[in-house]
């Protein structure tokens, strides 16, 4: 199973599969924090870079394949953010942007669209401190396990438990999420 | 294609260029020139040693307006070109498998119609080999040009300390669009010299 997981940063067949099987999921998961298709798109770009890059940091005992690829997409997003895309690892790019035909703009748009409601939320958490915010967000808006979450964010489970607990408990004091979910 | 499509492409691609770096890094190169010249084309020999870890490369502005660059592996050409860009010339850097070459002119060689044509042009002056690597002359490269330069090595084993492995090094200046390096397979890979001998006059 170790193998197999250094093998997607190495072997063309075994990272295409990857790729496949995770990149709604990564699409999502971006959709759901940035929304601009054109970052989106290279969002997706960079966080499989960063699969190539960290492939060997995986353990499979530790939890499943999306949590870990979704702690690596924390990663680059807050990277990105800092660096602020001025630009990007991969190629065809024009203007410092993702070059996207009409076709992948409006799928891309419908996704951020579907993924509005989880944006207020996030917006709605961001006052929130940082530490139970982000297993708060993987949990409620990303929907991984707590488990999961904790492998996401490289803490251990009993630590991503009461941060998650002390989170919702100021969630609570939070009029405008006890409503429901907006959007 | 969509762009989950094109970025999977990509990333293939991603993983053949590290896979290539990464055996290219096993490599080391020390430099040392000597010069075979070919119309567009030197072709020399340089012992290779394994090392402790240094930079790919190093780039120093000279007095004289030149600019010096010392290689030590063949890696980061990116880098290069960024660095080489902020010190005021356009560059195109490409490194090569062992006897592999760009295929053809890859633009409008200035200098490139004869022997004659080419001696004393930008594109005979723009880069010349030295000891420490590599001396660039940014006067050569004038606006909407690129000092286009391909290095590979070449086949034959490569020994933790002898001086085995040779490189080839072409350059040229370009007027205009450059493009991209078909790679090929050369012919004049391991004709020159032969293998393992130390460069004409080193």
């Amino acid at each position: 199973m170790r193998l197999k997981q250094a093998e997607i940063a190495t072997d063309h067949v075994a990272f295409e599969a990857f790729y496949r099987r995770h990149v709604d999921a990564v699409t999502r998961f971006l959709a759901r924090r940035v929304d601009d298709p054109h970052t989106v798109a290279d969002l997706v770009a960079e966080v499989f870079m960063a699969v190539l890059d960290s492939a060997h940091t995986y353990r499979p005992e530790l939890g499943s394949e999306l949590a870990w690829l979704y702690g690596v997409a924390r990663k680059t997003l807050s990277t990105e953010r800092r660096r602020a895309f001025k630009e990007s690892r991969l190629q065809n790019r024009v203007n410092g942007r993702r070059v996207l035909d009409t076709d992948d703009v409006a799928r891309l748009e419908e996704r951020i669209d579907a993924e509005r409601a989880a944006r207020r939320l996030l917006k709605a958490m961001s006052d929130l401190p940082e530490s139970g915010r982000a297993v708060l967000e993987l949990v409620v808006i990303d929907q991984l396990t707590v488990a999961e979450a904790a492998m996401a964010l490289g803490i251990r489970t009993g630590t991503a438990k009461v941060r998650l607990h002390r989170a919702r408990r100021m969630l609570k004091e939070l009029p405008f999420v006890m409503e429901g979910t907006p959007g | 294609m969509s762009f989950e499509e094109q970025i999977l492409m990509e990333l293939k691609a991603e993983i053949t260029d590290r896979a290539e770096r990464r055996r290219r890094t096993v490599r080391r190169l020390y430099t040392g020139a000597g010069v075979a010249g070919l119309a567009a084309a030197a072709a020399l020999a340089v012992p290779v040693l394994t090392g402790s870890e240094q930079p790919a490369y190093a780039v120093t502005q000279n007095t004289d307006g030149t600019i010096s660059v010392t290689l030590n592996e063949f890696r980061d050409a990116d880098k290069l070109e960024q660095d080489l860009k902020k010190m005021g010339v356009t560059t195109d850097i490409t490194y090569l498998g062992p006897g592999k070459v760009c295929q053809g002119n890859r633009g409008e060689v200035i200098g490139g119609g004869s022997p004659e044509e080419w001696k004393n042009s930008a594109s005979d002056k723009a880069a010349s080999l030295q000891l420490s690597g590599l001396k660039i002359d940014p006067r050569q490269v004038g606006k909407g040009q690129t000092l286009v330069m391909a290095f590979s090595e070449n086949r034959g084993p490569a020994q933790s300390d002898k001086p085995e492995v040779k490189w080839q090094f072409s350059a040229y200046v370009v007027k205009g669009q450059v493009k991209p390096c078909v790679m090929v397979d050369n012919p004049l890979s391991d004709d020159v010299d032969g293998p393992g001998q130390p460069p004409a006059g080193n």
